[in-house]
């Protein structure tokens, strides 16, 4: 488990510090004492924990200006949090820095039905944008799993994902402007509200730069039009080698899913006994595709998913017959992460991403991991993507398991990267991932994603210890997998 | 196919130690875009050809000096395409050169620009350092997203050596709707085609001519097009118009004349829609030839002719500008590469 560096006393006392933040906004924006601040301490990865020095909760841009300025100025680390759901540890406070909670900024600042846009401030929930957008018939199509709380801004800082990346992108590909405030303090926004603004795409660097480069103050947004029809379906098959090989061949025929979900035995078992939705227990490996456009669209790709599917031996077909159906087909794949997680202690997810030709293998190689550390792995992934979730159970209670899971976990990454995939397809380094980003990166390619993050913030204040690591973290990492 | 990479690099560190600014070219076919570098030419036109390309990934690798065409065959060639539509220029125009003049077609707004296909890139930084971001795989967020950074930052961050793309499936079938109006009405209309879901992959106007592309599958098109006004047109004549906008030659620029190109949201500032301008993207993106010396609405570009000693991006505010002006001291701290070409101050 990696922990931060230990930081450099500030010059500051918490009380002069607190004092000097309550002349910046209301004395109840600031957050000192323990009682107040324990809901902060940890991201969705909980394993991980540091209650903040102070947390400040602004209400405004002038606000987060002012505050910015200020721990530049006395070089205080600065963390920024928006609703926690992170699971990397990317929020993780810093024990001598302010926590900047971004959760005020919840409104909806415009919504146009014309342009499909919205400008949002950066604490809007993911699905709020969704429900205030539906009476235009529009959607925000990033949806990560916690989208009921998570929040624009934390998506842009993460580059969220989501079940329907394949078709619809990343919050990257749906993000047309972003204002930020610097570590100095200072208001810019990049892109804006038509496409592709002249010069270098900031908008994109920014995008996934978890929280090291600026605050995220207001986005612009895509939002598309809800189709006219949806239809599911689910597809049983007796070896995920089998259901892997299915993905690759439907793809490569010319139909993109919306969505292209895939689980292997013991998260089908899971999510059957969690939600009975009707999942086959008895199959090793499960597909659930979405297909969107018009109706006309759908009925034809319905025939040809079905096709194709059969002749790549499915052993079950069950196409939705209703909204209702879908949803609860869906419920299953919803459900799968707490419905692993009523069977173990603990679970720990991974989220590699590998070429989709790559399924079979790295699951059978999981497989093996699994039966070597001991440590069951259900396996839960947006196979369209070739994103994997692998879930590994184990007991924090027990002395070592944590280490256990945490080693196979880095094994699993390790085997992403080895078929040419990355150690993240959508969560973020953070904290969590950090001792695996030499194994992706040379030491040039890290100090080149130094030399950004000091263009930015040259001081290292912003989420200092996170994403990109020091290069002296890098050598000792190369000198150990040389001896 | 061949692999000059290690040229590439030999020719940058040369360059480092003899404090000489290269000017990357690829097969020159956007001298004209952006402003003149001055600098000795580093050729990457010879660093060519496919890389890796598997259909069912969904996933092309080639070298930036490979021609769009190329790359438009050897997909074609699987029943494949690349999703953001750009400029062939004669067939000549390079990846590398797309990428980094961020060139996207009239399918811009539904399909994405070149952002949107790129998922990762080589780089040669001013260090003479090769390389690789991002990667070959749909979802990648393992450190800064230094390939998407690139595009727009017409080579002044570093000499793209590889690039690797996202494609998709060949559409099935397509049609073109015409309807004869005046620009108000186009302008009018043409919000339905973002906030519908139908197979639209271009919307322009020109000539009192209001055009609307369908592409995907047989089924998806012929039904989308019975909602669409207007009647269809003549399939080649189609596919010249969509060429002719894709390929910028709607216009022909001068020295005398300047092409200013808008890019901002569609239903925006509409009262600068004349019935003789073009409009591309559903308004998004919009075009004016005037003569040198008359200068367009706020926030256009000097697109094409006329003098490229001036800004041509129009201005930026003093906050990007210091940003970007350490971005590229990060990536090039002593501004070999195509110095001037995007801003006087770069």
């Amino acid at each position: 488990m990696v922990s931060l560096v230990a930081p450099s006393p500030s010059a500051h006392s918490r009380k002069e510090l607190v004092a000097d933040l309550i002349a910046m906004v209301k004395p109840e924006q600031v957050l000192w004492d323990d009682e107040n601040q324990r809901p902060f301490e940890c991201d969705g990865l909980a394993v991980y924990r540091q209650m903040p020095w102070v947390t400040v909760i602004p209400d405004n841009i002038a606000q987060v200006q002012a505050i910015m300025a200020y721990c530049y100025g006395q070089q205080i680390p600065v963390v920024v949090r928006g609703a926690g759901t992170g699971l990397c540890a990317g929020a993780m406070p810093h024990a001598s820095g302010v926590l900047l909670v971004m959760t005020r900024f919840d409104k909806v600042l415009e919504l146009d039905g014309d342009l499909a846009q919205a400008r949002v401030q950066p604490g809007v929930r993911n699905l709020a944008l969704s429900e205030a957008a539906a009476p235009l018939g529009l959607y925000y199509a990033p949806d990560p799993s916690s989208q009921i709380a998570c929040t624009i801004g934390g998506n842009v800082a993460e580059n969220a994902g989501g079940v329907h990346c394949l078709k619809y992108g990343l919050t990257v590909n749906n993000l047309l402007a972003v204002t930020i405030v610097t570590m100095e303090g200072e208001l810019v926004t990049f892109g804006g509200a038509g496409f592709d603004t002249p010069g270098m795409d900031l908008v994109a660097l920014l995008s996934g730069s978890e929280g090291l480069l600026g605050v995220v103050v207001e986005a612009t947004v895509r939002l598309l039009p809800r189709a006219e029809k949806v239809q599911v379906l689910m597809a049983a098959f007796d070896s995920v080698q089998v259901a892997g090989d299915a993905v690759a061949e439907l793809i490569g025929s010319g139909v993109i899913p919306a969505g292209l979900e895939m689980m292997d035995q013991l998260a089908i078992t899971a999510a059957e006994d969690f939600v009975k939705v009707g999942y086959p227990t008895d199959a090793k490996a499960l597909l659930i595709c979405e297909l969107d456009g018009t109706s006309a669209e759908v009925a034809q790709q319905l025939q040809a998913v079905k096709s194709c599917f059969t002749d790549c031996g499915a052993t079950s077909i069950r196409v939705a017959k209703d909204a209702d159906e879908a949803a609860r087909l869906w419920l299953g794949r919803k459900s799968a992460f707490p419905a692993v997680g009523r069977m173990s202690p603990d679970y720990y997810c991974m989220d590699g991403t590998i070429p989709r030709s790559q399924v079979g293998h790295v699951l059978t190689r999981i497989a093996e991991l699994s039966v070597h550390y001991d440590l069951p792995v259900a396996n839960v992934f947006h196979a369209g993507d070739g994103n994997l979730h692998p879930l590994i159970l184990f007991n924090d209670a027990q002395p070592g398991d944590l280490e256990k899971a945490e080693a196979l976990g880095g094994d699993i990454l390790t085997l992403c990267v080895d078929v040419g995939g990355t150690i993240t397809g959508e969560h973020g380094v953070g904290l969590e991932k950090l001792p695996l980003m030499p194994y992706q990166f040379s030491d040039q390619e890290v100090a080149q994603f130094r030399g950004i993050k000091l263009a930015f913030d040259p001081h290292e204040q912003l989420n200092p210890g996170k994403a990109i690591p020091t290069l002296k973290y890098c050598q000792e990492y190369r000198s150990i997998q040389h001896d | 196919m061949t692999d000059i990479t290690a040229q590439l690099q030999e020719q940058v560190l040369i360059a480092r130690t003899t404090e000489q600014p290269l000017n990357i070219v690829g097969a020159n076919t956007k001298s004209g875009l952006g402003r003149i570098s001055k600098g000795q030419t580093l050729s990457v036109r010879e660093h060519q050809g496919v890389i890796s390309y598997s259909p069912s990934e969904l996933v092309i690798r080639v070298r930036a000096g490979t021609t769009i065409s190329c790359i438009n065959h050897v997909l074609a060639e699987q029943n494949q395409r690349l999703i953001f539509e750009p400029p062939v220029f004669n067939e000549q125009a390079t990846m590398g050169g797309t990428l980094a003049a961020n060139q996207s077609g009239p399918c811009r707004p539904w399909f994405g620009g070149v952002r949107d296909s790129v998922l990762g890139l080589g780089l040669i930084n001013g260090l003479g350092e090769h390389m690789q971001f991002g990667g070959q795989v749909m979802k990648n967020v393992a450190g800064f997203d230094v390939s998407r950074s690139q595009v727009g930052a017409m080579g002044t961050l570093g000499v793209i050596t590889d690039v690797s793309l996202k494609v998709l499936p060949a559409f099935e079938s397509e049609v073109t709707m015409a309807l004869n109006c005046p620009v108000h009405e186009a302008l009018h209309l043409m919000p339905r085609y973002f906030r519908e879901h139908l197979p639209v992959t271009g919307v322009s106007f020109w000539q009192g001519q209001l055009l609307v592309r369908l592409q995907g599958s047989q089924a998806g098109v012929d039904s989308a097009m019975k909602s669409i006004p207007g009647e269809p047109m003549e399939p080649l004549l189609a596919t010249q118009w969509w060429h002719k906008l894709r390929e910028c030659q709607v216009f022909e620029s001068s020295q005398s004349q300047v092409l200013w190109r808008h890019n901002l949201g569609a239903t925006d500032q509409q009262d600068m829609c004349h019935d003789d301008c073009l409009l591309n993207w559903g308004g998004a993106q919009r075009w004016q030839l005037l003569p040198e010396g008359e200068e367009a609405t706020n926030g256009a570009i000097r697109y094409l002719g006329g003098s490229r000693e001036a800004e041509v991006n129009g201005p930026v505010n003093s906050v990007a500008r210091k940003l970007q002006g350490k971005l590229k001291m990060a990536f090039d701290p002593q501004s070999i590469f195509n110095p001037g070409r995007l801003y006087s101050w770069m």
